[in-house]
């Protein structure tokens, strides 16, 4: 039987547009020396770490965790790399509770890093084109590089295959209003890249196209930051938190599904994140979850962008497919409704340093569980081309 | 085939070696030029055929399981995973197909597509294929507007006359635009279509209300453009960059200039402008400057021409500052 596994410890590193002040190097120190901090546990009590890390040429060098490992005090520990795109800190969760709850460890660093805007094109004189252009490397080498793909672009390929299929949903009106509604809630969030930057839904659709249907203040945007989770199998993590005096947050389910890369019969169903709805209600049946629209209290989804968003929480059956517009209509997401969706701001306010994302979510949906004594959140990761890859976690509050 | 003299990276793209110091709250910090690269000698394997189908015969092949009878496009395997690998074989397929679903219009490029831009990039199923092929859209008549291709628009495949057996050696443009007889042709060449070429729009002469409108927009856009010098993060967003603009409207013309950090507006007309902006009415320059509206969306909806696709990274620029401006306000 699988052990029970339990986030004792989390913390994140001021989320920034631009850190020329630090490395990854220290950015990664920094989040570390604060995750030891909150879980009041010392370095060398910590058995193994689990780095999400997602792109090499943001890094700029390959196998980049290799020089973290000494500088947080794990030498001569376990330590692996996860990199799924951008549900690589999803994924890095979900990796680091297998080895726990298969009994290998008792606590485990889960360490996401990423600095991206260190990219500069020389031609704009701009950080932003060749940022897009290093993930611009994932896409498939033989037959889409060449076109131009870019995550944006491979995102909108899926969103306006759903309103092919449901033209009266993903109204710009909503989606404003969305983007609108997490630019308020950033505002607590002191880490948060975009803290001070609230928008009304009216400058929301006066923003520029930037990749047709997204507007430049519905995409997320690109971060240099850290996060980092502390997490312990139940006997240890009670121990842990007996003596920080924090209740633990039970990882109690978890899904993961990646979809095909080509799109036609039989392969990607474009209209689609299956990858959502598979990793999600792997998860709920994981945590004994039967209706999500019941048990969910909290949700801190991967945003990156607003449209995607709506999906996304129409896979996850908490709103209908073909009518997510309900999250902002029938009040299911606005505050005082049904749930709380990405009180950090998501990644679109609070940003997006890719492989430490969906730990800064598992971050913040444990905080927010604990400051509002609210039971379930859903933390999510999305990433590869059309949407292909999800990591799913049930995060509890007993 | 490609130009002898091509380069893989083209030399604009390089920097030069140099470093600068930034100061943050009194401590430096050096900042360096920097570059990651890694060249190839990569073989196209068992895609061979495909792209040499591209490149030399001016054919698309897929491939068709045995055992199911899907035929893939592209042939991205050589056996059917669905059918316990059974090998599959290559079947040439049509080059007329329909769109898969509506395909996203990119207007901000990664650094090595601003020259493409705008463009389309969706998913073809072409007649014989089940499976859809990533490809780039354009429109015979200008810059790509959103619901000029769609979900189910008949699209024909058009092979570049430069070819280098890469997927970029073909792209799609919708069959209504092109006679029946380029639509049945094999192998049809982009040269062997007739582009819309990018005319000037001509002004008319302007009303004494229009002069009267133009005053006032005139005005607007000399404040506004004060206000950009003012704010500091509309500065930084041009900072490094220089452009000299000539903007024509109803009712009279002025040239924009940016200068690594400053704009400013001349009541000049330039000799040697870096691009032309044409705005029938003058006002949507200014409700663009002024964050009312993004004039990158003015260019999609042909309500402001530009004499240079590859100015939308100055246009974003103008978009970004506006946005600058307001958010200095807040």
């Amino acid at each position: 039987m699988s052990k029970r596994v339990g986030i004792v410890g989390a913390a994140v590193t001021p989320f920034k547009a631009k850190w020329n002040e630090k490395t990854y190097y220290e950015l990664a120190q920094m989040a570390t020396r604060e995750v030891v901090k909150d879980a009041k546990i010392p370095i060398k009590d910590v058995d193994a770490v689990f780095y999400g890390i997602y792109n090499d040429i943001f890094e700029r060098t390959c196998i980049p965790e290799h020089a973290l490992h000494g500088l947080i005090g794990m030498q001569n520990k376990f330590g692996t790399r996860v990199s799924t795109g951008g549900a690589t800190g999803a994924y890095t969760i979900s990796a680091a509770h297998a080895y726990l709850a298969a009994g290998r460890f008792k606590t485990a660093l889960v360490l996401g890093v990423e600095k991206c805007t260190d990219c500069f094109d020389f031609m704009s004189m701009s950080a932003t084109p060749e940022v897009i252009k290093s993930i611009g490397w994932s896409g498939d080498s033989f037959f889409e590089q060449r076109l131009g793909w870019t995550a944006a672009d491979s995102y909108a390929e899926v969103v306006l295959a759903y309103m092919d299929e449901h033209p009266k949903d993903l109204k710009p009106r909503v989606t404003a209003k969305i983007s609108s509604l997490l630019s308020q809630y950033a505002k607590t969030n002191k880490y948060a890249q975009r803290q001070f930057d609230q928008v009304t839904p009216e400058e929301v659709m006066n923003s520029r196209l930037v990749v047709y249907p997204f507007k430049e203040l519905e995409i997320c945007v690109y971060t240099e930051g850290a996060a980092a989770l502390i997490l312990a199998e139940e006997e240890t993590a009670k121990a842990i938190s007996k003596n920080t005096g924090k209740p633990i947050v039970w990882i109690t389910g978890l899904g993961e599904a990646n979809e095909h890369s080509f799109a036609g019969k039989k392969q990607k169903v474009m209209p689609r994140i299956m990858s959502d709805y598979l990793a999600s209600h792997q998860a709920y049946k994981m945590s004994g979850i039967k209706n999500p629209r019941k048990s969910i209290d909290i949700v801190e989804l991967h945003d990156a962008f607003v449209h995607q968003l709506e999906i996304t929480m129409a896979e996850f059956d908490l709103v209908p497919r073909g009518n997510a517009d309900a999250l902002i209509d029938d009040g299911l997401m606005l505050p005082g409704g049904e749930y709380l969706v990405n009180p950090c701001g998501g990644l679109i306010y609070s940003g997006h340093a890719v492989g430490a994302s969906n730990i800064m979510s598992a971050w913040s949906a444990r905080n927010e569980l604990i400051k509002r004594k609210k039971k379930t959140a859903i933390v999510h990761g999305t990433g590869s081309t059309i949407a292909q890859y999800t990591a799913v976690c049930i995060l509890e509050h007993d | 085939m490609a130009k002898k003299t091509e380069k893989l990276i083209p030399a604009e793209y390089i920097p030069d070696v140099g470093s600068h110091v930034l100061t943050i709250d009194k401590k430096k910090y050096l900042i360096a030029n920097d570059a990651m690269y890694t060249f190839y000698q990569r073989s196209k394997g068992e895609f061979s055929d495909f792209f040499l189908g591209l490149r030399d015969d001016k054919k698309i092949l897929g491939c068709k399981c045995p055992k199911c009878g899907l035929v893939r496009c592209p042939p991205f395997l050589t056996h059917c995973p669905d059918c316990d690998f059974a090998a599959t074989k290559l079947v040439e397929l049509g080059q007329v197909g329909t769109m898969l679903c509506t395909p996203p219009i990119t207007y901000f490029a990664n650094s090595l597509f601003l020259k493409m831009a705008p463009y389309g990039r969706g998913r073809v199923v072409l007649e014989g294929a089940d499976t859809a092929l990533a490809v780039n859209v354009y429109t015979t008549t200008g810059i790509l507007a959103p619901g000029i291709i769609k979900k189910g628009t008949k699209v024909k495949v058009v092979f570049r006359d430069d070819r280098n057996g890469e997927i970029s050696d073909i792209f799609c443009v919708p069959a209504s635009e092109l006679t029946k007889a380029q639509v049945a042709k094999k192998g049809l060449l982009s040269s062997q279509i007739n582009w819309e070429a990018a005319v000037e729009p001509t002004m008319k002469k302007a009303t004494a209300a229009e002069q009267e409108i133009y005053k006032k927009a005139l005005k607007e856009i000399k404040s506004v453009i004060k206000l950009m010098n003012e704010t500091e993060r509309a500065r930084k967003d041009i900072m490094g960059w220089k452009r000299d603009i000539q903007v024509k409207t109803t009712g009279g013309e002025f040239a924009i200039i940016i200068n690594n950090g400053d704009i400013k507006l001349e009541e000049k007309k330039l000799t040697k402008p870096d691009f032309i902006m044409v705005a029938k009415s003058p006002k949507t320059l200014a409700d663009g400057l002024a964050y009312r509206g993004a004039i990158t969306d003015s260019v999609i909806m042909k309500r402001l021409w530009i004499s240079k696709n590859m100015e939308f990274t100055t246009i974003f620029k103008l978009d970004r500052m506006a946005r600058s401006v307001a958010r200095s306000k807040k």
